[in-house]
């Protein structure tokens, strides 16, 4: 079977020089949900925005990711987009169109299809959100969690076949937390989340990925992974703490 | 300098209309032609950027407190065709959503504001700059183009609303060029400290190579240094050399024909002085060579009003022909070349 | 604080606020034009026209309070330029009527922004065949206006509560500081913005 993401040897260096990734190797089967963790700085979004053929801006070094056995390259960027939806960190920056229904319709309509077809992606990507009734809200309306749940449906009206989110649980309050994370565990697609929330990683991944300076330095089941507190801590992360009286087995 | 509605009468809304279509038709169509599809986003975050920079109030004296007009600033950081579509949106906005200034007197603000204001006040920015090199080369530019930019656009404006016949000329060109030469002192000096701050941070935005300051290095945001050195600039601030005909001559025309029909009144330093000490008949008996429009009146046209547009125009026309030419041979070549890095595209959104 | 104050009424619930935008677009330039075009000699027909706004605004049940502070913020600077008639022989009655006929048109144009979200007037523009490129850059201006002045205030207060001493040149040092920031960040989104919108399918 072929797996839902590959990434095979990724190296990226900004523009300024930074290096921000190093050869980065995993893979995720389908239906398959996995976390992404590791300091600020290791490469988290720069390896996501790679995922969608966001990065890099020259089309030479594409060949390092596979979406469902489709290599990125520059002709069938459309397709790999269309399979592989992208959460951004900021929900403004995602937001960008004066309506929520304007933004939800923004996918479907890239991808021609006609008005009829766009609403009905619209309803059914809103109602799985749970934003049904705020179709004509202006984006600055909207609470934190209303945003971040806007995107999430604009993202599931491309009818994606992968979910790729980047610190989902960002800046929410609790409830809107509780909120996303249900409806992330309801969403039935491949997943890969990258976040520093522990526990969302804990409630919602099987696997977890560590990254750090650009490398990969530990992947492995997620409560064992999350237990060896020496890992963590060398990481710049640590415990979480629903996991405190629990051991790995 | 939001002109309201009701100060501007049927037919000079029509005429300014007419003038910010055509400029801001040109400008659309050339960033439709050559704007790289990553900028596009830009347009709309500059316009929110200039809306949200008109809100931050400077204290001047006694309570009172002034704000950035803000299209210098946006000319110099983004070129002038994008500062035309930029200023416009920001004054359609205001005039639909906040009702600040008026809807038919939106032709005459985007006249006055986006094309007279800031793009007059770019070309003094960039000869200026052409002028003197490096940051100070800049932020003096800046502080000038920024008094020119409002001072012009208040000449423009007093000239409509005398025009309309609203107001009379003699009260109405004093007052605004009076009260404007003094907030453009505030626009210029906003202009150039904005720019500095840019400068500290991404001189490259500017057109600087960053020796001027010890500059941190970018902090690896994956979205900040996805733009290398300089692409900025390069994608956004070469201007095609047509629409700034364009716009020249949009220019010309509404000073000739707003402006000019008043400016005969006046007499000039010189005349004056001759008419005080009663030289006026003496130096036309002298005169050698008859000048081809003396005083701004063309011979063989009645009304003295259309006389004067019309010499107007003609004036303006060749003055701007002059300058022009002026400004080929100043500008050089290699600063006019650039191959759009992407293909354009049509935006749905 | 949240800038959302700017548009809060545009989207409430009344026959007037069901109407389509371009209906609405086209009554009030219409009426503006109409009021532009009164001679002074003919003041009356002020008062017929101020009729239909008046009875507009009952309908939609915008708060009084709310248009009659807008037109409060506004009505300064009309006065100002209107108050150069004042420097005239005979301007006293010219600055009144401008003075009401400016009124009517600023309150007609509040009405149209109280009642019509800045979204609706959007797609009016897109069917009037307005070029896409300006369709665009107003939608993102309306989109992040709210975000950027939002961002703006922000960075003043932490400017504010680093201030220790309160200088009039400093205070513009600082303020032009803040626009020149708010500039950089502004195409920092932009950027963003734009790899949203290719995440998106965006070609």
């Amino acid at each position: 079977m072929t797996a839902a993401l590959e990434v095979r040897d990724l190296r990226f260096r900004y523009a300024d020089g930074a290096e921000a990734l190093r050869g980065v190797s995993f893979s995720v089967a389908g239906g398959e949900s996995v976390g992404l963790i590791g300091p600020n700085g290791a490469g988290k979004s720069t390896l996501l925005l790679h995922l969608n053929g966001i990065l890099p801006e020259s089309h030479d070094g594409l060949g390092a990711v596979r979406v469902e056995g489709v290599p990125l390259a520059p002709d069938n960027l459309p397709d790999v987009r269309r399979r592989v939806g992208l959460l951004f960190q900021d929900a403004n920056d995602q937001l960008f169109c004066p309506t929520v229904f304007e933004d939800v319709a923004f996918g479907p309509r890239q991808l021609g299809l006609d008005d009829a077809e766009v609403s009905l992606r619209v309803a059914e990507a809103l109602a799985q959100a749970g934003l049904t009734g705020l179709e004509r809200r202006a984006p600055h309306h909207l609470s934190g969690g209303e945003k971040r749940r806007a995107c999430l449906a604009g993202v599931l009206a491309c009818r994606p076949s992968v979910l790729v989110l980047d610190e989902p649980t960002a800046s929410l309050d609790p409830r809107g937390r509780r909120e996303l994370k249900e409806l992330l565990r309801r969403i039935p697609l491949t997943k890969l989340i990258a976040t520093h929330d522990l526990e969302l990683v804990v409630e919602l991944c099987s696997r977890v990925i560590v990254l750090d300076a650009g490398r990969i330095v530990a992947e492995g089941a997620t409560r064992e992974l999350l237990c060896d507190e020496e890992l963590m801590l060398r990481h710049g992360l640590e415990r979480p703490h629903i996991l405190r009286h629990a051991h790995p087995h | 300098m939001h002109i309201p509605d009701g100060f501007l009468d049927a037919k000079t809304a029509a005429a300014t209309g007419a003038l910010a279509i055509a400029g801001l038709g040109a400008a659309l169509r050339q960033a439709r032609l050559r704007l790289p599809a990553r900028r596009v986003p830009l347009l709309g975050l500059s316009a929110a950027f200039v809306f949200a920079a008109q809100m931050i109030n400077f204290p001047v004296v006694g309570g009172t407190s002034g704000h950035l007009i803000g299209g210098v600033l946006t000319a110099a950081l983004l070129g002038p065709g994008a500062a035309v579509i930029v200023i416009s949106a920001v004054l359609i906005v205001q005039a639909f959503l906040f009702a600040d200034g008026g809807i038919t007197a939106l032709g005459g603000n985007v006249f006055n504001m986006a094309l007279i204001g800031a793009v007059g006040g770019w070309a003094v920015y960039h000869l200026l700059s052409l002028a003197i090199k490096g940051l100070p080369g800049r932020l003096l530019a800046a502080l000038l183009a920024g008094w020119t930019g409002t001072v012009l656009a208040s000449i423009a404006c007093a000239g409509e609303l005398a025009t309309s016949g609203t107001i009379d000329a003699a009260s109405v060109f004093p007052t605004m060029i009076g009260v404007h030469m003094v907030i453009g002192i505030g626009e210029g000096l906003i202009t150039a400290l904005a720019l500095a701050a840019i400068a500290r941070v991404r001189p490259e935005l500017l057109g600087l190579s960053g020796h001027e300051f010890p500059v941190a290095p970018v902090p690896s945001q994956p979205s900040a240094p996805t733009c290398p050195p300089n692409a900025f600039r390069r994608a956004v601030a070469r201007e095609p050399v047509g629409s700034l005909v364009v716009f020249g001559l949009l220019i010309s025309l509404g000073l000739a024909w707003f402006v000019a029909p008043f400016a005969c009144p006046w007499p000039d330093g010189l005349e004056k002085v001759a008419e005080t000490l009663g030289f006026g008949q003496k130096e036309a008996e002298h005169r050698a060579v008859p000048a081809p429009a003396p005083d701004y009146k063309m011979p063989g046209i009645r009304s003295e009003g259309v006389a004067a547009s019309v010499a107007g125009t003609a004036g303006t026309i060749l003055v701007f022909g002059l300058a022009w030419g002026l400004a080929g041979v100043l500008v050089h070549k290699s600063t006019r070349r650039r191959p759009p890095s992407d293909p354009p595209r049509e935006n749905p959104l | 604080m949240r800038a959302d104050f700017l548009d809060r009424h545009s989207r409430l619930d009344s026959p007037i606020h069901r109407l389509p935008a371009g209906v609405k677009l086209i009554a009030a330039v219409t009426l503006a034009t109409a009021a532009v075009a009164i001679p002074r000699s003919q003041a009356l027909w002020l008062a017929v026209l101020s009729a239909p706004p008046l009875i507009v605004a009952a309908v939609s049940r915008v708060p009084w309070k709310f248009l009659a502070g807008r037109m409060l913020l506004l009505e300064p600077l009309v006065i100002a330029m209107a108050a150069l008639l004042l420097l005239q022989p005979d301007g006293g009655r010219a600055f009144l009527f401008l003075l009401a006929r400016t009124s009517l048109c600023l309150f007609t144009m509040i009405l149209l922004a109280g009642t019509t979200p800045f979204d609706d007037l959007l797609q009016v523009l897109r069917k009037l065949r307005v070029p896409a490129l300006l369709v665009t850059t107003l939608a993102l201006m309306y989109r992040y206006l709210f975000v950027l002045i939002d961002e703006s205030q922000r960075m003043k207060r932490a400017r504010m509560s680093r201030t220790f001493v309160n200088r009039r040149t400093r205070s513009w040092r600082v303020s032009a500081t803040i626009i020149g920031l708010l500039f950089l960040r502004a195409s920092e989104r932009a950027e963003r913005i734009y790899d949203a919108m290719c995440a998106r399918g965006w070609r």
